[in-house]
C-alpha cells in the first residue's frame, strides 16, 4: 500500500517536472518571446538592453535559467513577472484563486443538484417522453459553446432586457468579493454559475441515467425489488448510491480541472479575474514567470485530484489498478 | 427638439461647475492591467497618466487643455534655464519649499541622485535621452557604480544643479519634461520598486496597488501648489482606480454612474448610444499621435521607393477613418508629423492630383491609377507581402483593409496577427524580416524630433535588435543632416527651426518609408457625478482636475 | 468473435440496420449533410446571391437596395457624429444577415466559416483517432515499458486542462508558424488548429482504446492464438484491430463535436483560424464587438455550432447503441 502511494507520488513529481520543462522549452523556442526589449522599455538604448539581459540572467545557459526560475517559484517564492517588473507572480495566483473557487463551487452545486434530479427522473421514467425530453435537453447543453452561452446571457441581461424587471438586478460584469458583500457576490456570479453548469448538467445527468439503468439490472437490485420495496425507493436507496461512485470520480476530475483554470472561457466572458483568465493573460503577454506559475498551479490541482481518485479506486478495488492510467 | 434640449443642457453644466469645492472620491476603471510604479521605469500610458499627479521633474508640460506650442516649462526648477557654452551646460535653480510625500524637502542632492538612479535601474530612456550627459557612458557600462561624475553637479549652497553635456542636444529640456525624469528622494533603493511607489512631490501619493486589481491614491499632505500650470492642486481627496473590466462593461458602468471615468476609449458599437444619450458627458480632444504602416526599406518589394509611394497613393484613408469610428474620432494622416504639433505644416503628397513635389493641402481620395503605374514600373507585381499587425480587433480590421489594397495593386498579400505585447518589438527586429508592420506612435514628449527623428534617423536603427524604433530601417544621410540642423537652429531660432522640421517631414514622405494612415482623437466618457474635464495632449485627462459632485 | 463475424448477418450489417431504424440518428445525418452541402455552396452564394467578396473589407462601399445606393457603414444619428454601424439584415440577397464591422456580408461569411469549421473539426477528429488508435493499441498490446512511457506522456497532457493546453499550443504556433525541416507552415494555415486540436484530445481517445485492447489481449482467443505461436503482428491485425474499430467508430462523431467546440473557442480567442479567413468562432469574435447593435452577427454562428454539435452527439449516441459500445469518452470544458 505504502509502496503504491510512494510510487504514485514519484509519478506526480515526474509529471510536474515534465510540464515545467515543456513550458520553459517551448517559451524559449518561440521567436519574439525574448523579454529583454519589453523589460528594458520603449526606445531603450542597446547598452541598457545588454544590462537588462545580464541582470535577468538571459545570457546564462538555459538549464541554469530553468533551475533559477524553479527555485524562485517554489523555494524563495519571489519570482517576478517579465511584463510587469517588480510584480511577484505567486501572490498574484493566490489572489485569483478565490475568484475561480467561487465560480466553480457555485456552478458545481448547481450542476450536481440539477443533474442528479434530471438523471434520476429520467431513469425512473425510462422510455417515457419525460426521459426523452430531459436527455435531449442534456444533449443540447453539451452542444453549446460555453463562451457563446455567456455572451448571449450578457446580451440579454446587460443590454437587451437590462431595463426589464427580469434582469434589472444584474450588476456590471466583474467580481465582487464575498467578504465585501455576500449579496453582491451572489448577484455578480449567478449567471456565470448557470452558464458554466449547463455543460456539466448535460454530461452528468446522461452518465447518471445510463449508470442507473445499468445498475438496475444487477442482482442486488432485483433482490431489493423482489423483497417488495417500491421501485422508486429501490432506485433512490440502492441504485443511486451505487451509481454515485462513477459520478463522484468524474466530479473529482472535472472540479480539479476547473479550479486549475479550465473555466477560463467563462471567466473571460464574464470578466472574472480568476486563475484561467490570469493564465490566458499571461499566455497572450508571453509572460513566462506568470505562465509557469499558473500552469504549475493548475497541474498540481489536476495531478493531485487524479492521484486521489486513483487511490480511492485502489482502496476500493485493487483490480481497477491497471484499468486507469 | 430633443437634441436641442441636450445641447442646452450641456451648455448649462459649466455654470454649476464653478461652485464645486475640492473633496470626494474619484472612481475610475480600465481594462488594462498596471505595470511597475517605479517612475524611472514605467512607460505605459495608464501609468504615465496617473504618475503625472504623483511625480514631478525639473521640467514638465503644461497641465492644461490645448496644444503644446512652447515646449517644456519649469516644474521643480523655478525658471527654464538658458543653455550655456553653446548648449553644453544647463544650470537649474530649484524652487524652495517643495516637499516629498514623506515630508522631506526636495534638495539638489535628490535631483543628482535621481539621475544616477535612472541609470542604476536601467531606465528605458537613460541611454536614449540622457546618454549625452558627461559620465553617462561609464554608467551605461557599469550601472551599479554610476556616479555621473562631472555630468550632474549639485551645489547645495546655491540650490542649483548643473548638467554638463558631451554635445549639444536640442531636445534636452523637452526630454527632462518626460515622466521618466521624475525626481525622487536620494535614499530611494536603486532597484525596480515594482508595486512599492517611491515618494513623489505631486498632489497625490499611492496608498495601495495591485497590478491586476487596481490602485488607490490619497492626497499628499505636504503638497502646496507652486505653479498652477506645472502641477495644479487637486480636487478629489481620493482616487480609486480598478482594473480588469472589459470596455463594454466599462461603458455600462460609467453610464450607470458606478464609475466616474473609463480609461479606455468607447468601443465602436457603443459610440452611437453614448453620443445620443450622454452627449454632455463626452469630451473629444486632439493629441499628437500617428498610426502608420512601417515599410521595411531593406526587404522586397518595399526596397523600391516606387512601391512605397504606390502604396501611399493607393491607401483609402477614408476607410481607415471609418475603422477608427468615423470623422469625429479620427482624421486621415498623410505625413508623419501629427496635426497640432509645433512644426506641422499641412502637406499631402499622396492623394489625387498631388505628388511629392507639389503636395496637396489635405488628403482627398486614393489615386489607384498612379499607384498601379508605379507598381508596373517597379516590376514587382505578383510578389508576396505579409503585413504584421497587433492582434486587436481594430488593428486587424485595418490590416485587412491594407491587404485588400495590396491585392488590388497586384501583390499576394496576407495578414499576420501577433499578440500585441510581442508585435511591437517583433516588427522592430530586422532579423525577423518583417516587410510591413502596422503600429502607432504616441511620442514621449510633444516635439517634432520625437516623431520624425526618433522614428527615421540612422541612429535609431539597430539591426538585429528588438529595440530598434526605426522599424523601416530607413537611413538617409542627407535627411539625417537636415534633422540635425533643424534641431540646432531650433535652439536659437524657433520659427526657422520649425520650418526646417516641416521640410524634413516632407523629405521623409518623399522617400515614403511608412504609410501614415490616421491620427486619432481621444474620447473621454465620464459618469454623471463629475465635471471639469480638462484634457491635456500630453497627460490626457487630468485626473486631479475632475470635480466630484 | 472471429468466428461470429463469418456468420450472416455480420455485426456491421446489424449495426447499420439498427442505425437505419433510429429516427434521431437519421435526422442527424440529414442535418449534417445539409450543413456540409450549404457550406460547399459558399462560393456560389457569394458569387450569385450576395455578390460581394466576403474576404475584402468594404467599409467605404455601398449596396443597392430598391435601386437606392445605401452606405454599408451608416453614420450613427447623434449630435457628436460618433461612430458608424454596419448595415443590418436587409432580407435580400445582398447582406441578408447584415454586415460585420468590416462591411462584409455576414451570411456569405457564415457559409465560408462553416467550410473551415467543419473541415477543421472532421480533420482534427480523424487525425486524433488515428494517433490515439496507434498510441492506445501500442500501449495496450505491448504493455510493460512501452505502456509506462506512453501512459506517463498521456499523464502530462492529461494534467493540463484541455482548453488551456490547446490555447498554449495555439499561441505559440500562431505567433511563429511551424517549421519542420524544409516545410514551413504559416500561422494562417488551417493545419495548425487541426494538429493542435487533434493532439489535445489524444489522451481522451487513447484511454478507452487502450482499455479495450488490454481486455482483448487477455481474452481467451488471443491467448489461444499466442499459444499456437501466431506472430504478434498477425494477432494485432487479425484479432485486435477489427475488435477496436467499434470503439473508434463511436468515438469519431463525439470527437468531431468536441473538435468543433474547441475550434470555435480558439478562433473566438483569435488564436484559431486567422483573418481574413472565417470560421464560426471568428465570426462570433467579430460579433462580440457588435453585440449591442447587431447581435445577430454573434448569435447566428453560435446557433450553427449548436445545431451541428447536437447532430453529431445524437449520431454518436445512435452509433453507440447500434454498436453496443459503452460510454467511453470524457470531454473538456
Amino acid at each position: 500500500m505504502l509502496m503504491t502511494i510512494l510510487r504514485r507520488l514519484g509519478q506526480t513529481l515526474f509529471v510536474l517536472t515534465g510540464i515545467s520543462v515543456l513550458v520553459f522549452g517551448v517559451f524559449f523556442a518561440t521567436p519574439g518571446a525574448d523579454p529583454t526589449a519589453r523589460i528594458a522599455g520603449r526606445n531603450a538604448s542597446p547598452q541598457t538592453m545588454a544590462q537588462v539581459r545580464h541582470e535577468y540572467g538571459f545570457d546564462r545557459p538555459l538549464p541554469v535559467q530553468y533551475a533559477t526560475m524553479m527555485k524562485k517559484l517554489f523555494v524563495t517564492r519571489d519570482l517576478t513577472s517579465y511584463v510587469d517588473r517588480g510584480e511577484k507572480v505567486v501572490p498574484e495566483v493566490f489572489k485569483a484563486a478565490p475568484v475561480t473557487l467561487s465560480l466553480v463551487t457555485g456552478a458545481a452545486i448547481i450542476w450536481v443538484v440539477v443533474s442528479i434530479t434530471m438523471g434520476t427522473l429520467a431513469a425512473a421514467l425510462r422510455g417515457s417522453w419525460v426521459d426523452r425530453g430531459l436527455m435531449m435537453l442534456g444533449l443540447i447543453g453539451i452542444s453549446m459553446p460555453v463562451f457563446w452561452v455567456g455572451q448571449v446571457a450578457n446580451l440579454l441581461s446587460q443590454s437587451r432586457y437590462h431595463d426589464t424587471i427580469v434582469f434589472r438586478w444584474v450588476p456590471a460584469l466583474g467580481y465582487v468579493p464575498f467578504t465585501e458583500s455576500p449579496w453582491g457576490w451572489f448577484k455578480a456570479l449567478v449567471l456565470a454559475w448557470i452558464t458554466l453548469a449547463i455543460l456539466f448538467i448535460g454530461l452528468y445527468s446522461r452518465v447518471l441515467r445510463a449508470d442507473l439503468i445499468a445498475v438496475s439490472g444487477e442482482d442486488f437490485m432485483r433482490t431489493a425489488r423482489a423483497k417488495g420495496l417500491s421501485p422508486t425507493r429501490v432506485l433512490l436507496r440502492h441504485g443511486l448510491r451505487t451509481s454515485l461512485v462513477t459520478f463522484v470520480s468524474l466530479f473529482g476530475m472535472d472540479f480539479a480541472q476547473l479550479v486549475g483554470g479550465g473555466a477560463l472561457l467563462t471567466e473571460v466572458v464574464f470578466g472574472l479575474q480568476g486563475v484561467g483568465r490570469l493564465t490566458y493573460q499571461a499566455l497572450t503577454n508571453l509572460d513566462l514567470p506568470l505562465i509557469m506559475a499558473t500552469v504549475m498551479y493548475s497541474a498540481v490541482f489536476v495531478v493531485i485530484a487524479n492521484a486521489l481518485v486513483d487511490m480511492v479506486y485502489i482502496v476500493l478495488d485493487p483490480r481497477v489498478r491497471d484499468g486507469r492510467a | 427638439m430633443r437634441r436641442r434640449a441636450a445641447i442646452f443642457f450641456a451648455a448649462m453644466v459649466p455654470v454649476c461647475a464653478a461652485q464645486a469645492a475640492p473633496g470626494g472620491t474619484l472612481r475610475l476603471t480600465a481594462h488594462a492591467i498596471g505595470s511597475t510604479l517605479d517612475p524611472h521605469i514605467a512607460y505605459l500610458q495608464l501609468q504615465l497618466q496617473v504618475s503625472a499627479t504623483v511625480y514631478d521633474g525639473l521640467m514638465t508640460y503644461p497641465k492644461a487643455a490645448g496644444p503644446v506650442t512652447g515646449g517644456a516649462i519649469p516644474d521643480l526648477a523655478d525658471v527654464r534655464p538658458v543653455p550655456q557654452d553653446g548648449g553644453l551646460t544647463y544650470v537649474f535653480h530649484l524652487r524652495d519649499g517643495v516637499r516629498f510625500s514623506n515630508g522631506k524637502a526636495v534638495d539638489v542632492e535628490d535631483v543628482a541622485a535621481s539621475f544616477r538612479r535612472m541609470f542604476k535601474v536601467h531606465g528605458p530612456t537613460a541611454g536614449s535621452y540622457f546618454g549625452v550627459l558627461v559620465g553617462a557612458d561609464a554608467c551605461l557600462k557599469d550601472a551599479e557604480h554610476c556616479a555621473l561624475a562631472g555630468g550632474v553637479v549639485a551645489d547645495p549652497a546655491q540650490h542649483t544643479v548643473t548638467f554638463h553635456l558631451t554635445r549639444p542636444d536640442p531636445d534636452f529640456l523637452n526630454q527632462l519634461g518626460f515622466a521618466q525624469a521624475a525626481i525622487v528622494p536620494a535614499d530611494t533603493p536603486a532597484h525596480d520598486m515594482g508595486n512599492e511607489a517611491p515618494f513623489g512631490t505631486g498632489p497625490y501619493r499611492y496608498v495601495r496597488y495591485s497590478p491586476n486589481g487596481g490602485m488607490t491614491l490619497e492626497r499628499n499632505p505636504y503638497f502646496r501648489e507652486w505653479s498652477h500650470e506645472a502641477q495644479p492642486a487637486a480636487y478629489p481627496d481620493r482616487i480609486e482606480y480598478r482594473f480588469g473590466l472589459d470596455e463594454e462593461a466599462e461603458v455600462s458602468a460609467v453610464e450607470n454612474g458606478q464609475y466616474d471615468w473609463m480609461g479606455d476609449g468607447v468601443p465602436l458599437d457603443r459610440l452611437g448610444e453614448v453620443g445620443r444619450r450622454y452627449t454632455d458627458r463626452v469630451t473629444i480632444s486632439d493629441f499628437p499621435n500617428i498610426y502608420y504602416l512601417a515599410l521595411n526599406v531593406n526587404e522586397a518589394p518595399f526596397n523600391d521607393v516606387r512601391v512605397r509611394q504606390a502604396l501611399n497613393y493607393a491607401v483609402n484613408r477614408h476607410a481607415m477613418v471609418i475603422h477608427e469610428g468615423g470623422e469625429a474620432l479620427a482624421q486621415p494622416a498623410c505625413q508623419m508629423l501629427p496635426i497640432g504639433l509645433a512644426g506641422f505644416e499641412p502637406s499631402c503628397a499622396y492623394t489625387v492630383g498631388a505628388a511629392p513635389d507639389h503636395p496637396a493641402h489635405a488628403w482627398k481620395a486614393p489615386d489607384l491609377d498612379r499607384a498601379r503605374a508605379l507598381v508596373r514600373a517597379s516590376g514587382t507585381a505578383g510578389q508576396t507581402v505579409v503585413i504584421v499587425a497587433p492582434a486587436g480587433a481594430t488593428y486587424l480590421a485595418i490590416a485587412t483593409e491594407l491587404r485588400s489594397t495590396l491585392e488590388s495593386l497586384g501583390y499576394v498579400a496576407s495578414v499576420r496577427g501577433i499578440n500585441q505585447a510581442v508585435q511591437f518589438t517583433y516588427i522592430q527586429n530586422s532579423a525577423n524580416h518583417v516587410q510591413a508592420g502596422l503600429t502607432g506612435w504616441i511620442a514621449d514628449y510633444p516635439a517634432p524630433a520625437a516623431f520624425v527623428q526618433t522614428l527615421f534617423s540612422c541612429a535609431s536603427f539597430h539591426p538585429r535588435s528588438d529595440n530598434s524604433i526605426n522599424m523601416s530601417g530607413f537611413c538617409d544621410p542627407a535627411i539625417d543632416a537636415l534633422m540635425d540642423r533643424a534641431g540646432t537652429v531650433s535652439m536659437t531660432d524657433m520659427p526657422a527651426g520649425l520650418a526646417l522640421w516641416a521640410q524634413a517631414d516632407r523629405a521623409i514622405m518623399e522617400k515614403a518609408p511608412a504609410v501614415p494612415l490616421t491620427q486619432i482623437r481621444r474620447i473621454d466618457f465620464v459618469g454623471p457625478r463629475v465635471h471639469n474635464v480638462v484634457v491635456s495632449p500630453v497627460y490626457q485627462l487630468l485626473l486631479s482636475q475632475l470635480q466630484v459632485r | 468473435m472471429r468466428s461470429s463475424s463469418s456468420l450472416p448477418p455480420g455485426p456491421w450489417a446489424v449495426a447499420i440496420r439498427a442505425l437505419a431504424r433510429d429516427r434521431a440518428s437519421l435526422v442527424s445525418v440529414g442535418v449534417l449533410a445539409l450543413m456540409v452541402l450549404a457550406s460547399l455552396m459558399a462560393p456560389l452564394y457569394a458569387r450569385y446571391v450576395s455578390r460581394t467578396d466576403p474576404f475584402l473589407s468594404n467599409v467605404a462601399g455601398q449596396v443597392q437596395i430598391d435601386g437606392r445606393a445605401v452606405d454599408i457603414m451608416q453614420p450613427n444619428d447623434n449630435p457628436l457624429h460618433l461612430g458608424l454601424s454596419p448595415i443590418g439584415p436587409t432580407g435580400r440577397g445582398a447582406y441578408l444577415l447584415g454586415a460585420d464591422s468590416q462591411g462584409r456580408d455576414v451570411a456569405a461569411r457564415l457559409l465560408y466559416g462553416g467550410r473551415n469549421s467543419l473541415l477543421i473539426a472532421s480533420a482534427a477528429a480523424l487525425l486524433c483517432v488515428v494517433m490515439a488508435g496507434v498510441v492506445g493499441i501500442v500501449a495496450g498490446f505491448f504493455g510493460g515499458v512501452v505502456d509506462a512511457v506512453l501512459s506517463r506522456i498521456m499523464d502530462i497532457m492529461w494534467a493540463v486542462p484541455v482548453y488551456l493546453f490547446a490555447i498554449s499550443l495555439s499561441i505559440v504556433m500562431v505567433s511563429q508558424g511551424l517549421t519542420i525541416g524544409p516545410f514551413t507552415i504559416t500561422s494562417d494555415n488551417l493545419l495548425i488548429p487541426i494538429v493542435i486540436i487533434a493532439i489535445v484530445y489524444v489522451p481522451y481517445a487513447a484511454r478507452p482504446i487502450r482499455g479495450r485492447v488490454m481486455a482483448l489481449r487477455n481474452s481467451e482467443f488471443v491467448l489461444a492464438a499466442r499459444g499456437l505461436g501466431v506472430p504478434s503482428a498477425r494477432i494485432l491485425l487479425r484479432d485486435i484491430l477489427p475488435n477496436v474499430t467499434g470503439t473508434i467508430v463511436v468515438l469519431a462523431p463525439l470527437l468531431t463535436a468536441l473538435a468543433l467546440l474547441t475550434e470555435s473557442a480558439l478562433s473566438f480567442l483569435s488564436i484559431g483560424v486567422q483573418a481574413p479567413a472565417a470560421s464560426w468562432g471568428t465570426i462570433i469574435q467579430d460579433g462580440e464587438g457588435l453585440i449591442y447593435t447587431r447581435p445577430l452577427v454573434a448569435v447566428a454562428p453560435g446557433l450553427a455550432i449548436v445545431i451541428v454539435v447536437l447532430a453529431l452527439n445524437v449520431l454518436g449516441d445512435g452509433l453507440r447503441d447500434a454498436l453496443d459500445v459503452r460510454e467511453t469518452s470524457r470531454r473538456g470544458h
